[in-house]
């Protein structure tokens, strides 16, 4: 889809822009790979959903498709978690209002909890889903409304904790009042949950103490505009990092003009490991990327997606390579050697491409329909 | 990304205002209706008083969007007679008055290229981004039910504080502690100018209508509208007859209901083209759009004034003569008596025709340029410019969208039409400055080009579409185009050149078009 980037549109424009994705027909998928493979210890795969409403994994060493598990319900955002045995993946779905978690060696489906926790509560979640590094807690922020009969009220967000062991109909152990506009949210290694929001807050998942781990929309840096930050992938990187993209505009001095400023492309990063942060611009800003991601070989490059594939030097503030795409893609995953770059969302294929050279090696076509906004991870059994 | 949760209404709403559907009606049955039908989640406060439905005020359209929300959202079933009859009844009961639209009819009136400006920079980014300002402008209530719908939409579209324009700023406490009490203050339930227009009873529209109108790209028309009573409420037969100035025929048949006792809606077939009629009646006249109900952006702006009533001056056509020369003028109004007059160095050499509607003259400038008003005995109104030379040409509309469709989809394409609006340079001879005087919509050659190099490396000039002689781009087909890069759709951004020829110079001026992708949802009010 050709999407202009007007900044005034004129009445009703603007709604042509607001769908993001391009919505092709949920076409029946062909019979259902085998079901029952297993998956194979050591061995790296791809877990990734679509329409009409399936997950379906990918070895990556003969990139092959190799097994389709059904998940229940009405298809949609399908933004997937990889649990840390590998073996389990959280879907959120059905109108962004469940999550299943589905066993990739089974297909069975080990895990379900409801958003709403009440008859007259319509609660959504908006991206965000994480895993305790233990595998043992679900965290996910749910934004409720309450429906009476005829009006409706906005209720605050909360951050609902479950016991990934309570099986179907899974109700929250602990809930936690949490700012609203919470995106993606990943898990550090001593068990910290950081959430991007207006800033990337950090919770104790315990205690439900929040504080800022790096601040956004709040950060002060002189001659920075505040970032802009769209961010509904939470991708889980080889490197256990949570990577969030942001653009700005930085002025040259105190009159602010922005006819002189330079936009550019940075990045958030939080070492899941250290809990390290860092706030740094990478390029100048010359054209949208949904999804970004630095390589898990090195560090100094970042890889960013949406109408191009785009190689950064961040050091040097660089464009290494670009390369043109057959059609928009939403999201960047990689995998643990940081030799391929496999590029999803959008349309019903996994396009794979040489880190290095940025050369097209495959195209992996997935039975169904639209990946739409769902998030490809990739782990190692 | 949120399709899913932007759901379109999918009823052809817009089609449920013009009048097929209704049918002879009385108050007693809509409260019935609502009393069946809506009670079961809105509380009945009285006889004629429910839960939310009775403290708001809106235009028609917004009733008829809010209850297709009903019936899409919340599962009301109804007939399309029995919705017309609350729709009408509720418009007349809890309407605006024309005071209360003025200013917003763009919104009523299809007119898709308008550009809102607002004075509060903040209402535009939080409020008239999904939607027009106009809808939110064309309703009246008080604060808690300003807070209710604030309610209704973070509830219904959860992603409303996660777009651009939400997500750099604190939204939802933005809404509850600014927005609320601003609309609540500037568009309250109670209003002096809505218990007058309550007081002051209906317009009247039977009659003979005299018509004055242009369409752009196409020219000016007029025409006479006949407008008899039909069984029903408030609800008329319209037998429209006239022509464009070009030759072409203006003549059809429809009916017509007047809501609120002054918004008058008609659906008139002209030849094969369905098309409606959005006017505001007022003292004897009605102004508004006449538009394709198939392609919104085909549409005329239209005056009229009723023949029964006082003597009025409605247009002279064309707007402008050029100084030491003759031409042809119609000067188009009703009830005219009495001897033309073109002002000061304009003489009528001959009077051509004249009727009480229609006066066609030969005209003759003088040396003298400026603008002069027409009128016919002692009744004035239309201005005539006379210019030496074209200064100036301005591309109307200056930012244009068209929209690609057809090619085996259900939307058709909607097109986009352009004016050249010639500008003379006023006493200082030059132009740009606060002297200049428009002198009106003059013919032009029309060219397209790529807006920029994106435009001209995507090659957007060869699939966007195709540019008529007259300027009237025409969108290509929808879907994705396999001769495209990425294969994409046939979307483009381009630069239209309008050229007005004034004897051995010319002037052109330049519009940006951006060619997109079908409107799936086409709800009452933009
Ligand atoms: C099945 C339940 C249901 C029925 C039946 C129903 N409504 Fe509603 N109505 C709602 C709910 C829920 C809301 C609040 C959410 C919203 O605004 O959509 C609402 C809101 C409204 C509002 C306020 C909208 C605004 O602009 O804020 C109006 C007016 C309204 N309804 C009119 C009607 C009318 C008229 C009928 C009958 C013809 C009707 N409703 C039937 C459930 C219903
Ligand atoms: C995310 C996009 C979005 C934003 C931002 C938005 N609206 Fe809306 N609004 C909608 C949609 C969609 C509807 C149509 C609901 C329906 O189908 O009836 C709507 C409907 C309305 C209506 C008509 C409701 C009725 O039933 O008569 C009003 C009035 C309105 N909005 C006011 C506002 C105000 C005030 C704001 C700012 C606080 C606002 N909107 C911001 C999307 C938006």
């Amino acid at each position: 889809m050709k999407m202009t980037n007007k900044a005034l549109l004129p009445l009703l424009a603007v709604s042509a822009v607001a769908g993001l994705t391009g919505c092709k027909e949920d076409a029946k998928p062909e019979a259902a790979e085998a079901t029952k493979v297993t998956l194979e210890q050591g061995h790296e795969y791809m877990v990734v959903s679509n329409r009409p409403s399936q997950m379906h994994v990918i070895d990556l060493e003969s990139e092959a498709l190799i097994k389709s598990c059904d998940v229940p319900g009405d298809f949609g955002p399908g933004t997937l978690q990889i649990a840390p045995d590998h073996v389990t993946a959280y879907m959120l779905t059905d109108h962004y209002e469940k999550i299943y978690a589905v066993n990739l060696d089974s297909c069975d489906v080990v895990f379900s909890a409801d958003m709403s926790q009440a008859p007259d509560e319509r609660a959504k979640t908006l991206y965000s889903m994480a895993l305790s590094p233990d595998g043992k807690e679900l965290y996910t922020i749910q934004t409720p409304t309450k429906l009476y009969a005829d009006h409706y009220e906005a209720m605050e967000p909360r951050l609902a904790v479950y016991d990934t062991a309570s099986g179907k109909d899974a109700k929250p152990v602990r809930t936690f009042e949490v700012p609203r506009q919470i995106s993606v949210m990943q898990v550090a290694d001593d068990g910290t949950l950081y959430m991007a929001g207006a800033d990337i807050y950090k919770m104790d998942v315990t205690s439900g103490k929040v504080d800022v781990a790096i601040p956004s929309r709040n950060w002060e840096r002189p001659l920075y505009a505040p970032p802009d930050v769209l961010n509904v992938w939470p991708i889980q990187t080889p490197q256990n990092e949570f990577t969030i993209l942001y653009s700005t505009a930085k002025f040259t001095d105190e009159t602010y003009d922005m006819n002189t400023a330079t936009w550019l492309w940075g990045y958030f990063n939080v070492d899941l490991e250290t809990g390290e942060t860092e706030t740094r611009d990478f390029a100048e800003f010359t054209e949208i990327y949904f999804t970004g991601m630095r390589s898990p070989a090195d560090p100094n490059i970042m890889f960013g997606v949406l109408n191009h594939l785009a190689k950064y030097d961040i050091k040097e503030q660089k464009l290494v390579k670009s390369a043109d795409l057959e059609h928009s893609y939403y999201t960047v995953a990689m995998n643990h050697a940081g030799s391929k770059v496999y590029l999803g969302g959008t349309f019903n294929d996994v396009a794979v491409y040489d880190a290095e050279t940025l050369e097209k090696t495959n195209d992996i076509p997935l039975p169904g329909g639209d990946i739409s906004p769902s998030t490809a991870q990739v782990f190692i059994r | 990304m949120n399709n899913k949760l932007l759901k379109p209404l999918g009823l052809g709403l817009l089609t449920a205002l013009s009048v097929a559907s209704q049918s002879a009606v009385a108050e007693g049955d809509a409260v019935s209706i609502i009393n069946d039908k809506c009670v079961a989640c809105h509380a009945k406060e009285s006889d004629t008083s429910w839960s939310r439905i009775s403290h708001m005020r809106k235009t028609p359209e917004g009733w008829l969007g809010t209850i297709g929300r009903m019936q899409v959202m919340h599962g009301l079933e109804i007939s399309s007679e029995e919705r017309a009859t609350v729709m009408k009844y509720l418009a007349d009961t809890q309407g605006l008055a024309p005071s209360e639209t003025e200013g917003y009819r763009y919104a009523l009136e299809q007119r898709m290229n308008t550009h809102e400006e607002f004075e509060s920079g903040l209402f535009t980014e939080m409020c008239a981004r999904c939607h027009s300002g106009a809808r939110v402008k064309l309703q009246h209530r008080p604060e808690s039910e300003w807070m209710h719908l604030a309610n209704f939409h973070i509830g219904q579209y959860p992603t409303i504080e996660y777009h651009a324009l939400a997500r750099d700023r604190d939204w939802w406490p933005i809404v509850k502690e600014q927005m609320v009490p601003m609309l609540g203050k500037q568009q309250p339930l109670e209003s002096t100018a809505w218990s007058e227009w309550l007081k002051a009873g209906d317009e009247a529209v039977v009659g003979s209508w005299s018509v004055a109108g242009h369409m752009p790209a196409k020219g000016d028309l007029h025409a006479v509208m006949t407008v008899t009573e039909k069984e029903g409420d408030d609800m008329y037969a319209v037998a429209l007859e006239g022509a464009f100035a070009d030759g072409t025929p203006l003549t059809g048949e429809g009916s017509a209901i007047v809501y609120t006792g002054y918004e008058w809606r008609a659906s008139i077939k002209v030849g094969d083209e369905t098309m409606r009629q959005v006017f505001a009646v007022q003292d004897g006249t009605m102004t508004g759009r006449m538009y394709s109900a198939d392609d919104d952006s085909r549409g005329m702006d239209i005056t009229a004034a009723v023949e029964s009533g006082k003597a009025r001056v409605l247009a002279v056509q064309p707007a402008y003569i050029k100084a030491g020369t003759e031409t042809e003028l119609t000067i188009v109004g009703a009830n005219l008596s009495g001897e033309p007059s073109l002002g000061k160095g304009v003489a009528v050499v001959k009077v051509l025709k004249s009727s009480d509607n229609l006066i066609k003259v030969l005209a003759k400038a003088g040396k003298a340029e400026g603008v002069n008003t027409v009128a016919v005995g002692t009744t004035s109104g239309a201005e005539l410019a006379v210019y030496s030379s074209v200064a100036a040409v301005k591309v109307v509309p200056e930012f244009a969208v068209a929209r690609v469709g057809g090619n085996g989809g259900s939307t058709a394409p909607v097109e986009a039409r352009f004016d050249a609006e010639a500008w003379a340079a006023g006493k200082d001879g030059k132009a740009g400055t606060d002297d200049d005087f428009r002198i009106g919509f003059m013919p032009a050659s029309w060219t397209a080009k790529a807006f920029d190099e994106q435009a001209a490396a995507d090659e957007d000039l060869k699939y966007a579409g195709t540019l008529s002689d007259n300027g009237v781009f025409s969108p290509a087909g929808a879907g994705p185009n396999p001769d495209r890069k990425m294969s994409t759709n046939n979307a483009g951004h381009l630069t239209v050149v309008g050229t007005v020829t004034d004897g051995d110079s010319s002037v052109e001026a330049e519009a940006e078009l951006i060619v997109t992708v079908q409107r799936w949802n086409t709800p009452p009010i933009p």
